[in-house]
């Protein structure tokens, strides 16, 4: 996975929370912890349909509770690299 | 039968088709001004939809709710969120979270939820071969999201129910509110009814019952005329509207303004048609309303008809009101007011309610638009047509008679 690709995934999760929520996308980095960027249970639910519907992959029913932004782009990561999580 | 607890009617607010508030759209019923225009939807592959009908088109979601919470709402609930904070604030509360209100409930009324998120998924999986519907659908959808909603916006911690009985839902929700207060169980309720029916489908399937009026941009207008001769079926439309029911004492202690006392409720079923309505089972739900109310029919000055313009269920209406009233029938004041807002289904029953209420508020009650021919089927009462009515109005009605045969009729006193 390059660093290009990476940017890819950040910013395809910044534009939605940006569009959704109004949150600032200059908050997105990969520390960042998703519970104060509001992503609760529902809002986890159609980030991972996002990434599903614009990276063309199909996010594994059971994957561990994202904490930061950073794990949630690891987990998109994997997928898109064809790996299992 | 009437309890010790009185129920005061101190808030409303609803979704006004023409756009502006509560003071407008009753001035404008007044004045019979009727907010029925030809709605019109394009389709890629179906005929597209050419009918007359009832919108909220000014209605602004997230301006109304902001766009994180109106996001997560399908139109119904926006609408009847909206609707449930404007009588919020109509009724002098505050929106705090501070205060437990764990005796606060809601009570809804809806036909078809979620009804547009359903035709959306459909569309998405049937015609555009999608696998799978967005993650918010299920909730979105859900026939409970307005109430849910409402609670979760208001901290409202006693029942939170939703009532689906067709034409009659949200006076079956406001009805159903009444032995909660009057038995101590919620000292406030937030009832009321939203819908959003015009959906592609939605509206070919009321189209092939042969019901719905006909009309062109120019007649569509005056295309429900109830109690006419020439009267040709039903206008949909959509809305919401709310009202805050409250201990009466409760009201009093707080300086609440009360609009009028929430007397009583009838509710029956005609065991007989699914569609076709029935003398009988109208008739004791007005004469149970008006017991309920601890009232006599003498004290009725006007009813608020169901009165949705079709050819079979206009007469029996007035048929029933005159069962009810006897001699006294051509002294009861009645009018149709769906002439002017439309068969808002769900949501219809708490408009109603809301122009019964403002109607004993204000002494003056609103005409059925464009009734110039009235059909000798329907005589007998006293139809207010024209202008408005004003005069000596203490006590009213307001009926609402289902599909199914469900009957439920409100009763309300003007506030002394």
């Amino acid at each position: 996975m390059n660093s290009a690709m990476k940017q890819d995934h950040l910013t395809v999760l910044s534009e939605f929370l940006h569009k959704r929520e109004n949150i600032d996308p200059a908050r997105v980095t990969p520390e960042a912890s998703l519970e104060e960027l509001r992503v609760d249970s529902l809002l986890l639910l159609e980030l991972l349909f996002e990434f599903e519907d614009r990276l063309g992959v199909k996010m594994p029913q059971d994957i561990p509770r994202p904490k930061t932004v950073g794990d949630l782009l690891g987990i998109v990561d994997k997928v898109t690299a064809g790996n299992g999580v | 039968m009437a309890s010790a607890r009185r129920v005061a009617v101190t808030g409303l607010g609803l979704v006004s088709p023409f756009g502006g508030d509560l003071a407008d759209f009753f001035g404008r019923m007044l004045r019979g001004e009727s907010a029925i225009r030809l709605y019109t939807r394009e389709d890629d592959v179906l005929r597209p939809l050419s009918v007359p009908a009832v919108r909220c088109a000014n209605f602004d979601a997230d301006a109304a709710l902001g766009r994180s919470l109106s996001y997560t709402m399908d139109r119904y609930s926006q609408l009847g969120t909206t609707a449930a904070l404007s009588a919020w604030r109509d009724a002098g509360l505050p929106r705090t979270k501070d205060a437990p209100r764990n005796d606060w409930g809601v009570s809804w009324g809806t036909a078809l939820g979620g009804t547009l998120t359903f035709e959306s998924g459909y569309i998405e999986m049937l015609r555009n071969g999608r696998e799978r519907v967005p993650p918010l659908s299920v909730v979105l959808g859900m026939s409970n999201a307005a109430a849910s909603h409402i609670s979760i916006q208001l901290g409202l911690g006693a029942s939170s129910a939703t009532y689906s009985v067709a034409c009659a839902s949200s006076a079956v929700a406001i009805g159903e509110a009444l032995p909660k207060i009057r038995s101590g169980e919620a000292t406030l309720m937030v009832v009321g009814g939203s819908e959003a029916p015009l959906s592609y489908g939605v509206v070919r399937a009321w189209e092939a019952m042969r019901i719905l009026a006909l009309g062109d941009e120019a007649s569509a207008v005056r295309a429900c005329r109830p109690f006419s001769s020439d009267r040709q079926g039903l206008v949909l439309g959509e809305g919401a509207g709310a009202m805050v029911l409250e201990d009466w004492d409760h009201a009093v202690r707080r300086g609440a303004r009360i609009y009028a006392e929430f007397a009583g409720c009838g509710s029956t079923s005609d065991h007989d048609h699914l569609v076709r309505p029935n003398v009988d089972g109208q008739t004791r739900a007005m004469r149970m309303a008006i017991q309920d109310g601890g009232m006599t029919p003498d004290e009725v000055d006007y009813i608020n008809a169901h009165g949705t313009a079709t050819r079979e269920g206009d007469p029996i209406e007035i048929a029933a009101i005159r069962g009810v009233f006897g001699s006294r029938s051509a002294a009861v004041a009645v009018s149709a007011t769906k002439s002017m807002h439309g068969h808002m289904l769900g949501a219809t029953g708490v408009v109603e309610a809301i122009i019964t209420v403002l109607s004993l508020a204000s002494q003056e009650a609103p005409p059925t638009a464009y009734l110039d021919d009235l059909d000798r089927e329907c005589t007998g009462v006293r139809h207010i047509t024209g202008g408005s009515l004003r005069g000596s109005l203490r006590a009213a009605l307001s009926n609402s008679f289902a599909f199914g045969g469900s009957n439920t009729v409100l009763a309300f006193r003007a506030p002394h």
